[in-house]
Parts: structure tokens; C-alpha cells; sequence
């Protein structure tokens, strides 16, 4: 057990092994049902750019699915670090959808309530990427930025966004970023309605 | 044969001509060695080699042809005269293919390779096969499950009368009581339905097949094509008359009682495969503890399989029953869970595909060493690919996929006596050449290699034999450690050391049921063979068509035993008063009685201690002063000869000081060859055999392990003659080593050249 692993798991639940739990995300868990056919080559996880920033990477992970170790699952960053660079759905040789299946694992934890799914550094990330797109229809770097550093706290923020002044200077200087008013799509109501579509369609999906 | 005209036909092709001087090798033939004919030809082997040849025989020249060309491995479809006799001398591939051209040892080389022919031919007979009384082509099957049935039924369709023994009341055997079998159609996906009852009145329905069933085996005795055998049914005794014998005995699983580690006893829901097997044919799974359908059921495999404590073997057909059978149990019932848990899944060839339609269906597969499992059905695992201990909980029944026992013995007979006990012992023990008569080591054979699985180390199998021979080694079939019954896995898998008796089955290894089936119609190929082979007195595998046979100068034996303690096959019995009777169809005609013979009076038509002895005196051996040694190699014509034809092939050189005799098997060595060459003059002797112990590969499974211990005594009398004990070597050689044997000859060849030269050189 890595020192890493110890520490997503702070209090041990009650049932550390759920042997129904394999069973669940067969049948609750997009990509799912392929998840009976991993042989645990690992090919995956050695495809994957960012398994060095997980956790476990997919086929461990996979594995802790089997033996039941559900919480271990549910709290592991392993789902928020996947970029859906698909290198391991291209290459993985028994045909499992190893990018569905950790992201829908990274919503079921949300949905579960298991606090990694807000806390992790990815999941922070994404809360403000898509808080820039409701608000603007596309990202603006400047504030998606902050909004990110925000997250930890305005001290927090204001720390992160001073060690990274010099990459914005140049970012401005080449034209990467902006310091006017940001810029707005046409259709920004347009795009919200679309959003609320889909989360309304998730949700029944989902039965909730 | 008093009148021998032998002519010496010398075959210059393939470059023998330009390599050696063939005139001075006529003059060898004609002048020294006083041979009527000597012709020489460019190709011996072409059609008009062949009349020059024909047409000597034709015209009464010659009724021995002495053909110095190539090996005697090759051509010999082309140098094949009806009735008369053909000597070969090896002038291609272990003479100028191995040795530089126009050199003077070469000559040397080539003209004793035909000194040694000239030699051979002039002990060589014709053998008249053995063939007295009547032979009997039916044959014996013992068993009725799948494997017995199969064999019967192969054997009838060939037209032979068959006897088909089952020691219980009906037949079927474990096989019967599946409800499904493993996938062997394709698409291999599937459990299949369980055909066996087909097969059963098949065999119940054929008339050429006469089933006894609740009937054992209580003696046989005899031979190939004369087996008698005595058969006991409800305390009442028959005799039959069978030519083969097939054992399809099968095998019993392990007794989960011994695995407690596992749970079993400990819960009532801790069951076997075959329990679980059972229940399935019965209606289905369901706990012993409360009559419920199990809905989470763990199957742990290798219980007790690949156990240095239980079975030290793979039972090959556990991971696929398991497989079949939680597949059975998810589709049963859509909310039952199955999980696998193993340390390694065997499920070789189409059974992949079988796994991974258990895998389609969720079964889970878990990999992992099972540690424990508790009374409260909690399996604790090993998880190797997560690296820590997973207690699995909440299981309703745990199934231990337990392994197979071959019935190599009956459990049930009373064990055999205890003067046979050793000899089972020394069979059992690969690593002991000569079971203990008092001549060799006393039975203390060198100690199995460590690490090695030894569950019988100082126990015999529970249970007495299953034919009950009437063999002076013994009423067993010479089996492994293991308990299966000893036979070569990849080259002759169903040879038994008994000579007629072929195993097939779960007795010989394990397997599932259509393997069975494929393994008992092989086996009853070889026991027609056998029958076809000992009618007309020709010897089985590995000398297949061999119509000599051990022939035993009465007059002069001395009742020493030595030659029915050795035979490694238990062809040769002794009457009351120690005389030896050679059960010729039961001979593999190794000689390795005629090695053992001390006063040297069992031999060959064809091949007797004489014949060798004068080969190797024919040889030139040049005196000290031209320090030119001379090395006698004896070579195993199974796997060392070719291998040195082999060398030639690939020209691999090495030192032409030798002179190598093809022998049958190093168990034929006679000792006298050995003096003979140092009294000769030689200065060394090499031996040159298979690989012996527990992975054998001497196709007479004990000649090289024998040759060795005799070996052991020769140093002994060298020393007495003054000589260096190391003068005398003996080697294993596979037929893979071509490059190797010429390494070894010539390191050899090396030491024997530091030593002084034999100083009985001249005498």
C-alpha cells in the first residue's frame, strides 16, 4: 500500500471489502459490463500519460473493483487525472472502455457524496472551467484561472497567481491571454439551455 | 551361416572418392581382410549402383553386401536386398564429412570403418523370428469410464474382439455423473451435454465387445498376443486369453478431508467440484446448511493441486470445470454471483475461449493464493495483482476445485507384498539404476534432487496393483513419483515399461473427457500394433520390426539373476530354480541382459557380445612410437550416433583418433568391450548415451542409468591393470548436441593425449 493510498482513505469505513461492489459497477457503471472482461495486462496503465499523477493507475484500480474495495475505489483521484486521451481504449486488448468507465466511476463518486470528487486539484479545475462556460460560452484564461486559484481561498489565490505572474506576462505579451473585458458568444443562454438539457437527461438516466 | 560371401562395395559419391584414397581401401578389403568381392562405385545408391550390387547377389557372388558409403540411418529404403544380408560402414558422415580430406588419419579412419564391417558381417545372422504357438488379437480394456469405453469402442471399430473390465456395477465411470461436459465443438463457448450415455450403448450394443462389469483383475500373466488373465466376479474366477492389454483405470479425486486449511469439514458449504458436480445433475446448487440456492460462491482452485504437501502436479482440467461450472450457476440465476479464484488459470488451446465467456457472463476472477477460508465461509486471498490480503466475505459457498489421483493402483486391493514393495520403490525412483537384488547398490540409489516433489519418498501408493502381473519384477506397472504410470510424454506416451500393457487417461496424466477419448484410441493403435508386431515376432517401439530376440546359452548361464533384476521392461522371469525364460513378446530387444551377463551368454542373431568384440579388434592400432591413440567410442544408436551423424552434417570437425560401434542402448555394453579395447590397445573408451534419472530420455528407460553403474566398476579394473581410471568415460548426449558430442570427443581426445600411451600397445 502506497503512502498515497493511505491517505485517501482517512477513516477506514465499516466494510473495507464489498464483494457485491464488482457486481455494481458491472451493471450501474457506463462501460461497465466490458469491465468483466479485463485481463489485467496493464496495458493501460502503461499507456497512460498521466498515470504517474494517479493514484492507481486503470488496471489496479480495475482490480480493487474486483476484490470489492469500494471506498478505496470511490476516493482514489484515478478518475479526475484521466485527460480522455484514449490511449488506453485504443489499445486495450480485450475491448474495455477504460475512459468511460473512470468517468463515470469520477460522477458516481460525486454523486455518492465522497468528498474527493469536490477537493481534488482536477475536480476544482473542472468546476471552474465549466463555471467559465456558463458564463462566457468559452474559457476565458485570465478568470478561469483565478476562479481555479479562488478555490483554495483568496490567500491561496493570490499566492498561486503571483508565482505564476512571469508565465502570464509572457502569455500577454504574445497575445495568449487578455486583460480587457472578456470575450462573450453570442448564444450564451443559448448554451446554458443545451447544459441544463443534458443534466436533465444525465439525471433521469440515472434514475435520480 | 557356415557360407558366407560377403562382398565390399565402396561408394566413392558425395565426395567420399576425393576425400580418401579408395584404392587403398579396396586393398584394405581384398589383401588384409580377405574379402571375396570389393567393387567400387560413384554412386552406390543410384539405380545402376544398386544392379552392380543385384546383380552379384543374382549371379551367387555374394549373400553378405558390405556397403561403405553413408550412415546406416539413410538410404535405407535403397540398400535393401531382399534376403540378403546388408552390413553398413559410415564413410560420409562420420568419416569425410567430419574430418579433412586426403589427411592421413582420415585414411586410417575410413579403412577401419571397413575393417570393422568386414567384422560385423562375419557374425552377422539372419534372425528368425519367434512366432511358436498360437497369438491372440483381443483385446483387454481395464475401466469403464470414458477412456475404457472409447478404447473398446476405437478397438471394435478396427475389428477387434474386445474384454472391457469395470470393477463397479455399471458403466460410466466419474464421467456419468456430469450434468454437462467441457466445450470440445466449436465454437468452445458453451458447457455441452454430457454424451456419455450414448457412448455407453454404443459399446453395450456392440457385439464384438464383451463387458464385465463389477469384475477385477486378479493375475496376468503371459505375453504380448498370449496374455492370460484371471478375472474374478462376485468371488468367482475366469480365465481369458488376451493378445494387449489397455489400462483406462482413470483416476478418484483428492481427499478433500486432508484440506482443512481450506474450510472443508469445517462448514457444510464448503464443498467439492465434484460435489458441486453432483448437485448439478440433482437439480441444481443448492447449501447443505439450509437447503438454499447459493447467490455468491467462490471457486478456489489448486485445492490441494501443484501442494508440495498434496498433489506436487497441475490437474489440468480444475480451472475449466470451475469455469463451467460458475457459468452454470450465473446463468441459472441472473442474480448469483461467481468469483474464481486461482493462482494461475490453466485453460490451454480452445478453453481460452471458454474462459472468456465466463468472463462476458461477470464471472470474477480473482488472481491470488488462497490462505484460508474460515468456518464462516470468509476466503482470505493473496491478491497477487493488488499485493495485499483480501478477505473475501459474505459467500454462501465456497467450492475447492480439487485435484486428480491417478488409479495407477486400486485402493481398495490389499497392497503388495513386501518383497515387491522394494522392487515398486526402485521403479518409482528414477534416480536408482538397478533395483536392489543385492548386486548393485542395494536399492540406495542417489537421493532425488532437492526441491524435487516427493510424496512417495518413503511410502509406496496406497492400494495393490491393478493387473496383479505374475512378473518377476513384480504385479505393478513401474509408475512415477507422482503416481501416474510411467510412459514418455512427448515420444511414446502410452508405453508402459511392461511390453503389451498400454496406459491411457487420467492413469497416465491428467486430462478432461475428450482428451480421454483421443488418449484411449492412441492407445489401443499401439496395443494393435503390439498384437500384429508379437504375431509375427517382431518387437514394438522403440525397435519396431526387430525380428531378433535374446537367445540364453543355457548350458553355460549360471543362474546369477542379473538379467531378470535388470531388464527394464520385466521381460525375463525365473523358473524355481533361477533359470531365466525370456517372454519374447515382451522383449524390446535392447540387450541390456546381454550386458549384464556376466558370463556372456545371451546375445543376438545379430548382435551378440562376439560381434562387437571382434569389430573392435579389427581396428588397426597403430604402436606407441606413432602417437597415434586410439579411442573407442560406443555409441547409443537412439540419440548419440545421430547426434554424431549429425556433427558430420553440420561439419563439426573432431579428432579422427576414434572409432565409434553403434550399440542398441548403452544397457547392451558389455564390459568385455571395454577390456577388450584397453587390451587391444586402445588408450580410451568413451560411452556415449541418453540422458538418465527422473527425465530420462533412454528410450529402454534404465539402459543408460545401468551403463553408468557398471561404469562405476571399471574404474576399478583399470586400476588393477595400472592404467588411469579416467582412461574410461561415459557421457550423455542428446540428439540435439551435434555441436556438443564433437566438443566432448575432442576434450576427451585431448586428455587421452596427455596421458602416456597404453602400454599393452603391441601385446
Amino acid at each position: 500500500m502506497t503512502a498515497n493510498m493511505a491517505a485517501t482513505i482517512p477513516g477506514q469505513s465499516a466494510r473495507k471489502y464489498d464483494l457485491g461492489f464488482a457486481r455494481w459497477v458491472y451493471e450501474n457503471i457506463e462501460g461497465g459490463d466490458k469491465l468483466s472482461m479485463c485481463m489485467q495486462c496493464g496495458v493501460c496503465s502503461g499507456s497512460c500519460p498521466l498515470g504517474t499523477e494517479m493514484d492507481y493507475g486503470p488496471r489496479k484500480l480495475f482490480m480493487m473493483v474486483r476484490a470489492g474495495m469500494k471506498d478505496a475505489v470511490l476516493k482514489a483521484n484515478t478518475m479526475y487525472n484521466c485527460t480522455s486521451c484514449y490511449s488506453c481504449v485504443v489499445r486495450c486488448p480485450r475491448g474495455v472502455p477504460v475512459q468511460y468507465i473512470l468517468q463515470d466511476l469520477g460522477r458516481a463518486a460525486a454523486r455518492m457524496g465522497y468528498q474527493e470528487a469536490k477537493t481534488t486539484d482536477n475536480a476544482r479545475f473542472a468546476k471552474a472551467f465549466i463555471w467559465s462556460t456558463r458564463k462566457f460560452g468559452r474559457t476565458d484564461e485570465r478568470l478561469f484561472t483565478f476562479k481555479y486559484y479562488l478555490s483554495f481561498g483568496l490567500g491561496e489565490a493570490i499566492k498561486k497567481a503571483m508565482a505564476n505572474m512571469s508565465i502570464a506576462i509572457k502569455l500577454v505579451k504574445t497575445k495568449r491571454m487578455h486583460l480587457g473585458m472578456p470575450h462573450r458568444i453570442k448564444g450564451t443562454k443559448d448554451l446554458n439551455a443545451i447544459l441544463a438539457k443534458a443534466a436533465e437527461i444525465e439525471k433521469r438516466e440515472q434514475g435520480i | 551361416m557356415s557360407d558366407r560371401k560377403a562382398g565390399v562395395y565402396l561408394c566413392k559419391g558425395c565426395g567420399i572418392g576425393d576425400a580418401v584414397d579408395m584404392d587403398a581401401i579396396e586393398q584394405v578389403a581384398v589383401s588384409e581382410m580377405k574379402a571375396p568381392l570389393c567393387r567400387q562405385h560413384d554412386a552406390l545408391c543410384s539405380d545402376e549402383g544398386l544392379k552392380v550390387i543385384q546383380d552379384d547377389i543374382d549371379g551367387g557372388e555374394i549373400n553378405q553386401a558390405i556397403i561403405a558409403a553413408c550412415s546406416h540411418r539413410v538410404m535405407t529404403d535403397r540398400f535393401q536386398f531382399n534376403g540378403t544380408q546388408v552390413v553398413r560402414a559410415n564413410l560420409r558422415e562420420q568419416v569425410i564429412w567430419c574430418h579433412p580430406a586426403n589427411d592421413e588419419d582420415t585414411q586410417m579412419l575410413a579403412a577401419d570403418q571397413v575393417r570393422m564391417g568386414i567384422a560385423q558381417a562375419a557374425k552377422f545372422d539372419t534372425p528368425q523370428p519367434w512366432t511358436e504357438g498360437d497369438f491372440n488379437r483381443r483385446i483387454m480394456v481395464v475401466g469403464g469410464g470414458v477412456t475404457g469405453l472409447s478404447a473398446a469402442r476405437e478397438a471394435s471399430l478396427t475389428g477387434h474382439e474386445v474384454l472391457l473390465i469395470e470393477r463397479a456395477d455399471s458403466l460410466g465411470g466419474w464421467a456419468a455423473k456430469w450434468s454437462r461436459r467441457l466445450p470440445h465443438r466449436p465454437p468452445y463457448r458453451d458447457p455441452q451435454d454430457n454424451d456419455l450415455g450414448a457412448l455407453v450403448s454404443e459399446v453395450e450394443g456392440d457385439s464384438k465387445i464383451t463387458v464385465m462389469t463389477g469384475a477385477l483383475v486378479t493375475r496376468t500373466e503371459g505375453m504380448p498376443g498370449k496374455f492370460t488373465v484371471e478375472i474374478t466376479r462376485g468371488g468367482a474366477a475366469v480365465l481369458e486369453t488376451v493378445g494387449a492389454i489397455v489400462v483406462a483405470t482413470g483416476w478418484r479425486p483428492y481427499d478433500a478431508n486432508k484440506l482443512g486449511h481450506l474450510g472443508y469439514g469445517a462448514s457444510p458449504d464448503v464443498v467439492t467440484g465434484v460435489e458441486l458436480e453432483e448437485m448439478l445433475a440433482n437439480g441444481g446448487i443448492r447449501r447443505k446448511s439450509d437447503g438454499q440456492a447459493p447467490k455468491t460462491v467462490a471457486f478456489v482452485q489448486c485445492a490441494g493441486s501443484r501442494d508440495p504437501e498434496h498433489l506436487p502436479y497441475c490437474s489440468s482440467v480444475c480451472c475449466g470445470v470451475s469455469i463451467k461450472q460458475a457459468l452454470l450457476l450465473v446463468r441459472s440465476d441472473p442474480d448469483a454471483m461467481a468469483y474464481i479464484v486461482f493462482d494461475e488459470l490453466r485453460t490451454p488451446g480452445t478453453a481460452e475461449e471458454f474462459y472468456r465467456q465466463a468472463q462476458e457472463a461477470g464471472v470474477v476472477f480473482i488472481k491470488g493464493k488462497v490462505k484460508s477460508v474460515g468456518a464462516d465461509l470468509t476466503v482470505t486471498v493473496d491478491d497477487a495483482l493488488l499485493g495485499e490480503e483480501v478477505p473475501m466475505t459474505g459467500l454462501d459457498m465456497v467450492v475447492l476445485a480439487t485435484g486428480m489421483v491417478p488409479n495407477s493402483t486400486n485402493p481398495d486391493a490389499e497392497a503388495e507384498a513386501d518383497e515387491f514393495q522394494e522392487q515398486l520403490k526402485a521403479d518409482i525412483n528414477p534416480a536408482v539404476p538397478i533395483p536392489s537384488a543385492g548386486f548393485a547398490n542395494g536399492g540406495e540409489g542417489e537421493e532425488p534432487q532437492e526441491g524435487f516433489p516427493w510424496p512417495w519418498k518413503d511410502k509406496t501408493p496406497t492400494g495393490g496393483s491393478i493387473l496383479n502381473l505374475q512378473y518377476r519384477q513384480g504385479p505393478h506397472i513401474p509408475m512415477l513419483a507422482d503416481g501416474f504410470s510411467d510412459s514418455h510424454y512427448i515420444c511414446f506416451p502410452y508405453e508402459t515399461r511392461r511390453t503389451g500393457i498400454y496406459t491411457c487417461g487420467p492413469v497416465r496424466r491428467p486430462m478432461g473427457m475428450a482428451e480421454s477419448a483421443d488418449d484411449a484410441a492412441g492407445a489401443v493403435l499401439k496395443a494393435i500394433q503390439a498384437i500384429g508386431n508379437a504375431a509375427e515376432g517382431a518387437a514394438v517401439h522403440p525397435r519396431a520390426g526387430d525380428l531378433s530376440f535374446p537367445k540364453i546359452g543355457y548350458d553355460i548361464c549360471t543362474k546369477c539373476r542379473r538379467c531378470t533384476v535388470e531388464c527394464p521392461f520385466g521381460a525375463i522371469d525365473e523358473e524355481e530354480d533361477g533359470k531365466p525364460v525370456v517372454n519374447i513378446t515382451r522383449c524390446r530387444r535392447c540387450g541390456t541382459c546381454m550386458g549384464a551377463c556376466p558370463v556372456r551368454t545371451i546375445g543376438f542373431d545379430n548382435y551378440n557380445v562376439q560381434m562387437i568384440s571382434d569389430m573392435i579388434s579389427a581396428v588397426e592400432i597403430p604402436d606407441e612410437f606413432a602417437e597415434k591413440p586410439r579411442i573407442l567410442i560406443l555409441a547409443c544408436e537412439n540419440d548419440a550416433y545421430p547426434a554424431l551423424d549429425m556433427a558430420g552434417i553440420n561439419r563439426h570437425q573432431y579428432s579422427a583418433y576414434v572409432r565409434t560401434i553403434p550399440v542398441r542402448c548403452l544397457g547392451s555394453v558389455s564390459m568385455l568391450w571395454v577390456s577388450t579395447a584397453i587390451e587391444r590397445g586402445y588408450d580410451g573408451a568413451m560411452l556415449l548415451g541418453c540422458k538418465s534419472g527422473d527425465d530420462y530420455q533412454c528410450h529402454f528407460v534404465k539402459g543408460s542409468a545401468i551403463a553408468k553403474e557398471r561404469m562405476s566398476k571399471v574404474g576399478e579394473t583399470l586400476k588393477s591393470m595400472m592404467l588411469e581410471e579416467d582412461r574410461v568415460i561415459s557421457e550423455e548426449v542428446s540428439i540435439a548436441d551435434s555441436a556438443r558430442v564433437a566438443d566432448l570427443i575432442d576434450r576427451f581426445a585431448g586428455k587421452i593425449g596427455e596421458l602416456d600411451a597404453n602400454p599393452f600397445k603391441g601385446f
